[in-house]
């Protein structure tokens, strides 16, 4: 039997498949813990973080071959995941009206400072607001601003990645995340002397 | 609080992103240099951006990665 008999070169063909795509799922399984630290506050819960790791993850090893090797994997995925929290947030929650946001970028810190004295060169930031506030701030930053922050800020994405996974222009990812950033800032000021921005 | 701080709050996110243009850069830094005000808030800023990648680590259930893994498809 020749080694180029049809049957030899279709069996060599799955053969390769099957190793790719086990390299595939390995490479995709290695990446979760980057991926779930971006993706439990893309989300508003734990649970709905969890769902969604998993229907990501689902989705992304039935739809492997569309991945281009030698690309940013984790960019990949974390793209079929902003997709499924875009559908489901359009189902679940409508972005509210957002107020016109007046304050600047020292909004929070001069609130800090009004309420509890000049920040000294010594103080950390922790002394003045609490792990647990920027969570629950975070998750009250409306979405589309949300996705940028957490992308750029806690996923370390460069601006071209984020505009990438969201399908927007990079310029509008810049404003998003100025004003998302203001935002939070807001949020932080409320819940740390009880002023909004 | 002058106008040159003013002008300071607006550089403050582009600057720690890197995104300003050399002059832009320059002109914070001089300003920066002689203003106690706007370089506690540049500190607080970035102090606050590592706060909140670090506040925001919250790591993966054991069940959640074995769920994962689960969900590779059988040879």
């Amino acid at each position: 039997m020749s080694d180029s008999s049809p049957e030899t070169t279709q069996a060599r063909r799955l053969a390769s498949e099957a190793r790719d795509r086990v390299r595939f799922e390995e490479e995709a399984l290695a990446l979760t813990d980057q991926v779930y630290r971006v993706a439990r506050h893309l989300a508003g819960s734990r649970e709905e973080a969890e769902d969604l790791m998993q229907e990501a993850y689902a989705r992304a090893f039935r739809s492997w071959r569309s991945f281009q090797p030698g690309t940013n994997l984790r960019a990949w995925l974390l793209r079929i995941l902003t997709n499924l929290n875009i559908d489901r947030g359009r189902r679940q929650q409508r972005t509210p009206d957002m107020q016109p946001l007046e304050a600047g970028d020292y909004f929070l810190v001069d609130r800090l400072e009004e309420s509890g004295g000049p920040i000294t060169d010594e103080e950390r930031v922790d002394q003045r607001l609490s792990q647990d506030s920027i969570v629950h701030a975070l998750s009250a930053v409306p979405h589309d601003f949300r996705d940028v922050v957490v992308l750029v800020d806690i996923g370390d994405f460069s601006y071209a990645d984020a505009a990438q996974i969201l399908d927007i222009p990079v310029g509008t990812v810049m404003s998003r995340l100025h004003r998302g950033r203001r935002i939070l800032k807001g949020q932080l000021a409320e819940e740390a002397v009880g002023v909004d921005g | 609080m002058t106008a040159d701080c003013e002008k300071c709050e607006e550089l403050l996110q582009p600057y720690l992103d890197r995104e300003l243009q050399e002059f832009e850069r320059l002109e914070a830094e001089r300003h920066l240099s002689l203003c106690s005000y706007c370089s506690r808030r540049y500190r607080f800023e970035s102090d606050l951006r590592r706060f909140v990648r670090q506040a925001t680590t919250e790591p993966m259930t054991v069940e959640l990665r074995q769920r994962l893994a689960a969900l590779r498809i059988a040879l």
